[in-house]
């Protein structure tokens, strides 16, 4: 059944997407993404990943995709129904890259057969190890880098004395 | 080393010698030494001291002549079995011919010094004209095809740099140009001759070919000929390469009469001369020779008759008298054409000289419809230009009246169709000459001096007596030339013995024949000169020169354009050329190469500006080109794993 | 695991080159671009968490996790990017900025 589920899923995911992509009003395009996102987080918690679906919802969904809606309607980028989606000649230099690269690593990925090791579920506490011992100096990096961008964000964010 | 086939002393060794390097070693000090270390009057009398110490040695070489030499000076080209050395062949033809240069050329050289007397650029002159009589005697002592041809091209040269003296005036430039290209026309000949020559036969020496003429078959000798014809055609001023003689009168007076009446123009007679036992034997080239010195001989008459510039009536009665050389050489007669060579160069410079005078007087004034009574004011040259013209017309008893009957009856002994016809045409050639040798006799001489200022450019100038004392000699030798080659019925022809070869007769006229054809040669030219008086002389002239005011018209202009030759040329030839030229110049010149050079840099320049497009700060731009990148990787390492 | 690692490749591969297109042809609203780029990372995280999950180790999830950190700080700094520029040209058109060029 969560095979099923699965497949289910990632069709939305993808129709989701697409919808995002081709969608010209921007928080129209978000919400679609928003869907999304919500189902691959689901997906995420079939592959034994909760934290990793948590954290996507969280802070994905709920941050960054808020930040995005913040922005588009901080910036009152005009009438939206009159925005013109980009036209069909521009489409057809991406999509030909697009299906390239989809090809190319489709073929790559079909033909890999790894053996696992062993199956098993991948317990929160486990995780907590792993990321704690194993990738502790990344933490405190990354933590830093969200330190350089809460900085400058703020430098670019600040009003000029006109 | 001497080779010789007659006895030959050091002095005359020395003496042959002599008579070539002191007109260049008198060119070469001239030209280094002159406007610097010597005096005007330094390098005038060193240029006339070396003229006339040729003469002197060609005087001592001729007391002491006895037989043909060879003398070899020294080595020059040798490679291979091709050898040419410095040698030099005395003949009867060449001393004869280096006795007339040298005095004749001295004459002028003296003449010249008065003439140029304002002349900045003496220096280069007198050089120049050393130089030439130098090359001059080379060729005509050559005893080698190479150092005839030497001395051909060396002529060549020397006239071309003569003619455009005064090169600062483009037209004189323009003379100089068109005579070195038209004569070069005529020197491929020579060239293409002397290098198949040695191919034939191994050997460039004249007097080994000329004997060795029989090995060869007649197709082959009718070739050489006729080679050697283009070769003389260009340098004798001969039909159809005659253009550009007319127009070398643009170069001072003296190097006209001393180049262009005297000897560069019978260069190319005695080169046919030189040669006749070797190309004598094909009845084609006597017949090419013959017609083109006819015809040429007509032409040159005709064109003289409706002349306006004094010198070119002079150049074109040149054109003529050489075609009567050629006729001559034609009819196989050596001797006659040589006679009436020698005595032409007399009366020729001679008149050259005369006219020369006429037009310094005038203030350079060549226009003859704008001279008159000249016999009153310059008597001193009246006189000998008169004896020259009779000479010319063809007056009993003078030089020139024997030579060219010499000339005619030769022709008329050859007999058949062909050379009958060019007997008439003599004839007819011979009438036309007294026309207007009278015509110029009487326009430049006679009437008063011109009644209104307007036409003449002011009163006549004295000339200095150093001009005019050199046409006394000239003159003397023209009326008395005659001597030289009395016909037969008078006397023994000195000339025809000297010059006759071992062993060939030539055929001789019966006396009563040449007692006829004189006759008529007599009642030709008086006619054509009573012609002439009826129509210039007394009150008439003042009516021919009202007429002349106008601007010639119909057969006038025609002759006066010299059969519009020169047009004819310029549609032919000169025309096409240019065009070709501007073509290959302006389309494939400028066009393609400069262009493609210009486009190729262009399209380096707008490649790399295409590729520095990429560089613009599109950031779509990036974005795309690096996904292709990407897609490019991925599909390469796709195509590696599977 | 509940479907072949390749599926999950599959649907990671297809949401990469959805999200590259996104990218590639949004000239005109650099939001839409930068959208393109959370689709792309997150098809990225997907391939993680599923490999993770295949090979049963943790260590693809925490760099999910990674993933997502970097990305909120990605995606702070380039909005703080666009409203600026947005103050500067009152455009949001990525073609409209090209001073950086030579």
């Amino acid at each position: 059944m969560e095979q099923t589920l699965f497949y289910i899923l990632a069709v939305v995911t993808v129709i989701g997407t697409i919808l995002a992509i081709t969608e010209k009003h921007p928080v129209h395009a978000i919400v679609y993404l928003v869907t999304s996102f919500f189902s691959l987080a689901v997906i995420f918690f079939l592959l034994a990943a909760p934290l990793i679906a948590m954290f996507e919802i969280i802070i994905y969904a709920g941050a960054v995709m808020v930040l995005f809606m913040f922005v588009i309607m901080m910036l009152d980028l005009g009438r939206p129904d009159e925005a013109k989606r980009p036209a069909l000649r521009q489409w057809l230099l991406p999509l030909i890259l697009g299906g390239i690269i989809l090809v190319s690593i489709g073929l790559l990925a079909a033909g890999h057969s790894g053996v696992p090791d062993a199956a098993g579920e991948i317990t929160v506490r486990e995780f907590a190890v792993t990321l704690f011992r194993k990738y502790g100096v990344a933490i405190e990096i990354i933590s830093m880098q969200l330190l350089f961008a809460v900085v400058g964000a703020l430098y670019l964010g600040r009003r000029r004395r006109p | 080393m001497l080779m010789n086939s007659g006895s030959c002393g050091t002095k005359m060794k020395i003496c042959l010698e002599l008579i070539i390097l002191l007109p260049l070693l008198g060119g070469i000090a001239n030209a280094l030494l002159g406007g610097r270390l010597l005096s005007r009057r330094g390098s005038e009398v060193m240029a006339c001291a070396a003229i006339w110490g040729s003469f002197a040695a060609t005087l001592a070489v001729a007391a002491v002549y006895s037989s043909p030499v060879t003398l070899e000076i020294a080595s020059w080209l040798a490679a291979f079995d091709f050898n040419a050395a410095f040698s030099l062949y005395l003949d009867p033809l060449s001393l004869l011919l280096c006795l007339m240069i040298t005095f004749v050329c001295g004459l002028i050289h003296i003449y010249a010094v008065g003439y140029m007397r304002d002349d900045p650029s003496f220096v280069r002159f007198f050089a120049l004209l050393n130089l030439f009589v130098a090359a001059m005697l080379t060729l005509v002592l050559a005893g080698n095809l190479p150092l005839l041809y030497l001395g051909w091209e060396g002529v060549g040269f020397c006239s071309y740099a003569l003619i455009g003296f005064w090169y600062k005036d483009p037209k004189n430039a323009t003379a100089g140009r068109k005579a070195f290209i038209v004569t070069r026309i005529g020197d491929i000949g020579l060239g293409i001759a002397i290098v198949w020559l040695f191919q034939l036969f191994g050997t460039l020496s004249i007097t080994e070919i000329n004997k060795m003429g029989f090995l060869m078959p007649m197709g082959v000798i009718t070739a050489l000929g006729l080679l050697m014809l283009l070769a003389a055609m260009g340098k004798s001023a001969q039909v159809p390469l005659m253009v550009w003689l007319p127009d070398a009168m643009a170069g001072p007076t003296p190097v006209s009469a001393q180049i262009h009446a005297a000897t560069m123009v019978t260069a190319g007679v005695y080169l046919l001369m030189r040669m006749f036992p070797l190309i004598g034997v094909s009845a084609t080239v006597t017949a090419a020779i013959a017609v083109t010195g006819a015809l040429t001989a007509f032409y040159g008459a005709t064109c003289a008759l409706a002349q306006r510039d004094l010198k070119r009536i002079l150049a074109f009665s040149t054109i003529s008298q050489i075609g009567y050389m050629m006729l001559g050489v034609g009819a196989g007669a050596i001797s006659a054409a040589t006679f009436h060579l020698l005595v032409h160069a007399f009366f020729k410079a001679l008149l050259f000289l005369g006219a020369g005078c006429v037009i310094t007087a005038l203030h350079h004034e060549q226009d003859i419809f704008r001279m008159g009574g000249l016999r009153r004011t310059l008597p001193g040259t009246y006189w000998p230009f008169l004896a020259g013209a009779l000479c010319l017309a063809g007056v009993p008893l003078t030089g020139g009246f024997f030579s060219k009957d010499g000339i005619l009856g030769a022709v008329w002994l050859k007999g058949g169709i062909l050379y009958g016809g060019l007997y008439i045409v003599g004839l007819i050639t011979a009438f036309i000459t007294a026309v207007y040798t009278m015509r110029m006799l009487l326009i430049v001489f006679g009437g008063e001096i011109p009644l209104n200022p307007p036409l003449s450019k002011g009163e006549v100038k004295p000339l200095p007596r150093i001009m005019e004392w050199p046409l006394i000699p000239l003159a003397l030798l023209g009326l008395c030339g005659g001597i030289i080659n009395l016909p037969d019925y008078l006397g023994r022809g000195l000339l025809n013995s000297f010059l006759a070869q071992p062993g060939s007769q030539e055929q001789i006229l019966s006396h009563s024949t040449e007692l006829l054809l004189q006759g008529v040669a007599v009642v030709v030219a008086l006619v054509g000169m009573s012609t002439a008086w009826l129509r210039f002389g007394g009150l008439r002239r003042q009516l021919r020169m009202a007429e002349a005011q106008q601007q010639a018209r119909g057969l006038n202009a025609f002759l006066l354009n010299g059969w519009r030759v020169d047009a004819l040329y310029g549609l032919l030839f000169i025309r096409p050329y240019v065009w070709l030229s501007s073509l290959l110049w302006q389309r494939i010149d400028e066009g393609c190469i400069d262009d493609s050079l210009d486009s190729m840099a262009s399209l380096l320049g707008r490649c790399g500006q295409w590729l520095g497009s990429w560089g613009q700060g599109r950031v779509s731009l990036s974005l795309i080109s690096m996904a292709a990148g990407a897609a490019l990787m991925i599909v390469w390492l796709a195509w590696m794993v599977l | 695991m509940i479907v072949p690692l390749e599926h999950v490749l599959m649907l990671a591969i297809i949401l990469f080159s959805l999200g590259l297109v996104c990218t590639l042809v949004w000239r005109s609203n650099v939001i839409m671009l930068l959208i393109g780029i959370e689709i792309m990372l997150n098809a990225a995280m997907l391939v993680f968490v599923g490999s993770s999950c295949h090979w049963g180790k943790a260590d693809g999830q925490v760099f999910a996790l990674m993933i997502m950190a970097m990305t909120s700080a990605e995606v702070s700094l380039a909005l703080a990017l666009v409203v600026y520029l947005h103050r500067r040209r009152n455009t949001v058109d990525v073609d409209e900025f090209r001073e950086l060029r030579d």
